[in-house]
């Protein structure tokens, strides 16, 4: 009797539900959080918003606040020496954990753009090297969030890792900040990731707000074809330049170009494919997943969280400006040959925001194809927000 | 790494404005640095292939045991005339084009005859 008794108690201490209440404190965050993942779950799945991404991203989140569950633990400190156990060994650290090592040293982000750069056709922007200006006009956000971040009392690192939302790339963003400020990476992640998602829904009143009707009608010429000889060229050229100037850019930007140089070189065909597909999938299941593990509910629910998404969202709202704004100077200049709609598409989530620029053009013209003009600045972004992280990274890293 | 921990804690708004006006403009020359340079780069990269074709040329012709070739269209180009049924033309280039990638036959050797709009059957 006395060993059922005892087995019983075990079970019961081991528990889940006991964990709920470890240490006599009711840990609600927990249960606000595996909320919270069920949301994203239906979103991701239901609506279909970025699923390659939410679904991970929720499925960690879940797996993370699975209450004595211990799947982030790092009994050693490994990366967090908040709860060191003693006499812990490095093979009891939670799974996740584990995992994690992959973002906290910035394999993942890199080995997201090698993936990203093998996948992007840069032809669009040499064949019109203007959209590089878009591109660069399009991270405005990144440095308006920055101060307002800084009036808000935020350190300058946190307010660095906070403000790169606004460059719409999330590999970036998890690259800054889990070396500016590690312990705002889950919200930083999951806010760079959503906004990402909802592109379609934040650019368009922003679009119409800042361009009159005849700018948004206009047509753009046909754009040139360009040289294979020029397409491998570039990745050399653009690597060596942001490098020289920025190195602290060259983990990203060397990635992105070496995966490039593989789609263009033409004689590495498997090595293009596998970082297309394969390695690309196994590390946004990694990056996922371990990202959203770090939305732990004690950690995550607090105001600052809520000032995080707010300064994103604000970010995200004036790197689009910027881009529409600069579109509308060469609007001008151009006598009315550039749609400014094009600069919008200049914050580097690709190819969502060209797709938008894309779309808003068709409401007014529609035979308006505006996608290939878009493309141009969609992957400037790309190459402008990982710039923007190495003047970050050169200013605050430790 | 100019602000390091002696800096991390606090910021002023005087420092933060002139952070951001620099950071947005070193983005902006590095990138025009670099639209200037692809310009630069294409531009020799086309004169040397312009010049090679040319080189080019005269050998061919001087092989002369082949018979003269017909002169291929632009790969722009498709063949043949095309009927349009209530298709603007636009459109109609639209459809080719997605054709000519989807399959990978460049248009100059794609032959489209008609390109007809099909109405929904709403009856």
């Amino acid at each position: 009797m006395e060993m059922i008794k005892n087995v019983l108690v075990g079970l019961w201490e081991a528990s889940g539900i006991n964990a709920l209440f470890a240490g006599g404190v009711f840990h609600w965050q927990n249960l606000v959080m595996l909320l919270v993942a069920c949301v994203l779950l239906y979103f991701a799945i239901a609506k279909k918003c970025e699923p390659l991404l939410l679904v991970p991203i929720a499925f960690g989140i879940l797996l993370a606040n699975l209450p004595g569950a211990g799947l982030m633990d790092d009994p050693t400190g490994l990366m967090d020496t908040s709860n060191v156990v003693a006499g812990a060994h490095w093979y009891e650290t939670g799974v996740l954990r584990l995992i994690y090592a992959g973002v906290k040293s910035s394999v993942f982000p890199c080995l997201i753009f090698l993936g990203v750069g093998a996948m992007t056709d840069f032809g669009p922007l040499l064949s019109n090297p203007v959209s590089l200006l878009l591109g660069a006009a399009a991270q405005l956000g990144i440095y308006i969030a920055f101060i307002i971040a800084i009036l808000l009392g935020f350190t300058p690192q946190e307010a660095a890792s906070i403000a790169i939302i606004g460059g719409a790339d999330g590999p970036t963003a998890i690259f800054v900040a889990s070396k500016l400020a590690a312990e705002l990476l889950g919200p930083i992640a999951i806010a760079a990731y959503s906004y990402m998602a909802l592109i379609p829904f934040i650019q368009p009143p922003i679009m119409k707000l800042l361009t009159t009707e005849k700018e948004r009608k206009v047509e753009m010429k046909q754009l040139r074809k360009v040289s294979k000889i020029e397409k491998i060229v570039f990745p050399v050229v653009v690597l060596l330049i942001c490098a020289f100037m920025l190195p602290s850019v060259a983990p990203l930007l060397g990635m992105l170009m070496l995966g490039n140089l593989f789609r263009e070189c033409g004689v590495v065909e498997r090595l293009s494919d596998t970082a297309q597909n394969a390695l690309m999938n196994i590390v946004t299941i990694m990056l996922g997943l371990t990202v959203g593990a770090t939305a732990n509910g004690q950690s995550f629910l607090q105001i600052k969280t809520l000032m995080i998404v707010g300064l994103g969202l604000l970010a995200f709202c004036f790197s689009t400006a910027g881009g529409v704004l600069l579109g509308k100077l060469l609007y001008v200049i151009t006598k009315g040959k550039v749609n400014p709609l094009i600069g919008a598409a200049g914050v580097s989530a690709v190819p969502m925001a060209a797709r938008v620029a894309q779309s808003e053009g068709r409401k007014y013209n529609p035979t308006n194809f505006l996608l290939m003009h878009a493309m141009g600045p969609n992957v400037a972004g790309v190459i402008g927000s990982a710039v923007a992280a190495g003047f970050l990274l050169a200013m605050f890293a430790k | 790494m100019l602000f390091t921990s002696e800096y991390s804690l606090k910021m002023g708004i005087g420092e933060a404005l002139l952070t951001a006006v620099i950071g947005i403009s070193t983005v902006l020359m590095i990138l025009a640095i670099i639209a200037v340079l692809i310009m630069l780069v294409s531009k020799v990269i086309r004169a040397i292939e312009a010049k090679t074709a040319k080189t080019d040329s005269p050998v061919t012709a001087a092989a002369g045991s082949a018979p003269p070739a017909a002169v291929p269209l632009p790969d722009t180009e498709s063949q043949g005339e095309l009927i349009l049924e209530n298709v603007d033309e636009p459109t109609a280039a639209v459809i080719m084009a997605i054709v000519s990638n989807k399959s990978g036959i460049p248009l100059n050797r794609l032959c489209f005859k008609s390109i007809k709009l099909l109405e929904d059957d709403k009856k």
